[in-house]
């Protein structure tokens, strides 16, 4: 991920950095940015197909990379590339949220958008099982049309994918697996995954092959599903925790 | 709940919607649809999976620029469950389904058909059947 491909360039991009702090001479600047600009690059790429241009998101993301730089401190003992990271995508995800928001969402409904992750959980927790929208309005204080209001703002983040959104993931028949988060999806453990997801909801199926096979993140799939990050993560939490029961029922009795 | 159908025929509540055939309109359709739901007593789980049915139908119906087509939903509310159908108007064919999307769609509702030649996907949500 680091441009800088061997130790050498490693030293001589600390001393660039060293010498940068200190006089904050641009064209310095332009040799850090040309030293790390495939960072941005490849993360810009990361948020493609979304309904934003690339040429919009490698803008975004060189923004991120130049206020990294700005902010690096090289006596920090931290690799940038470390650093700039967060900074850049902190930047290309505010481009989304901003954009996504342009969608007038009144004040009040973006409010209870918010609000509304914790009631949900607060309620699905007491009462053992999902809440009506009723029972969610009133424990809100907010109409049931309010309520249905703030779960559809979470689809205004989505806006600006709207027009790429059927092409926006690429088509798998769940044979290219790739990289794999948590051990469960390792090769090994194939036929154990799959004979365990055999066992899941349908919807929970999805979810998993979505977060694992197909590698989208938490924000990814509420975004191409139209839910909020929230909902996603209580699902995805909800059906790792039954996952990981069965594979201990599993074990034990083998 | 288990009423003859002579009776049942009584609950029956039907709700049409035409709407221009434009992604915006999704917004309008999903309000629409939450809201026979949310009448009906579904759960916010259940909502959600209905948000997602419905951006589901849109993507599917409207993936294709087809000037001068509407999408009609058609919703019958029976006690226990939501009955959706999203038909092009005048019918077309749906060119292309991605299996994302028939996933998608066999995840979050108890039924679901689609009517490639037909352009019209069905769709139902039964209430309380699901956690």
């Amino acid at each position: 991920m680091n441009s800088a491909d061997h130790g050498g360039d490693r030293s001589q991009q600390r001393e660039l950095f060293v010498t940068y702090h200190r006089t904050r001479d641009l064209a310095v600047r332009d040799e850090l940015v040309a030293a790390n600009l495939r960072l941005a690059l490849h993360l810009a790429r990361r948020f493609a197909n979304r309904g934003v241009s690339i040429d919009d998101l490698e803008q975004v993301a060189s923004l991120g990379l130049l206020r990294a730089i700005d902010r690096f401190d090289p006596d920090r003992k931290l690799e940038f590339s470390t650093f700039a990271t967060p900074t850049i995508m902190g930047e290309l995800k505010r481009h989304f949220r901003d954009k996504g928001w342009s969608v007038r969402v009144p004040r009040r409904v973006q409010e209870l958008h918010l609000r509304l992750n914790s009631v949900v959980a607060d309620l699905t927790h007491q009462l053992g099982r999902s809440p009506t929208i009723t029972e969610l309005a009133s424990a809100a204080r907010a109409s049931e049309e309010e309520v249905l209001e703030a779960m559809e703002a979470a689809q205004a983040y989505r806006s600006a994918s709207l027009d790429g959104r059927a092409e926006s993931y690429p088509e798998s028949d769940g044979a290219q697996l790739g990289v794999d988060d948590l051990g469960l999806f390792q090769a090994e453990n194939r036929l154990l995954v799959e004979e365990l997801l055999a066992h899941l909801a349908p919807r929970e199926q999805l979810l998993l092959r979505l977060r694992f096979y197909e590698e989208m993140t938490q924000q990814q799939i509420a975004e191409r599903l139209g839910v909020s990050q929230m909902h996603v993560s209580r699902l995805l939490a909800r059906c790792l925790e039954d996952l990981r029961r069965r594979v201990e029922f599993a074990q034990n009795l083998s | 709940m288990s009423e003859p159908d002579e009776a049942r025929s009584v609950d029956v509540d039907e709700i049409r919607l035409t709407l221009p055939a434009l992604f915006p309109y999704g917004r309008v359709a999903r309000l629409a649809v939450t809201g026979m739901a949310s009448r009906n007593g579904y759960t916010y789980d259940d909502v959600e999976d209905l948000r997602i049915a419905i951006g589901e139908l849109f993507g599917i119906l409207v993936a294709e620029e087809l000037p001068d087509v509407r999408l009609q939903l058609t919703c019958l509310l029976v006690p226990d469950a939501l009955d959706i159908t999203a038909a092009r108007l005048p019918g077309a064919r749906i060119e292309r389904v991605t299996d994302l999307s028939r996933q998608i769609l066999a995840a979050v509702v108890d039924q679901a058909e689609i009517d490639e030649s037909g352009g019209r996907i069905r769709i139902v949500k039964r209430l309380g059947t699901r956690s």
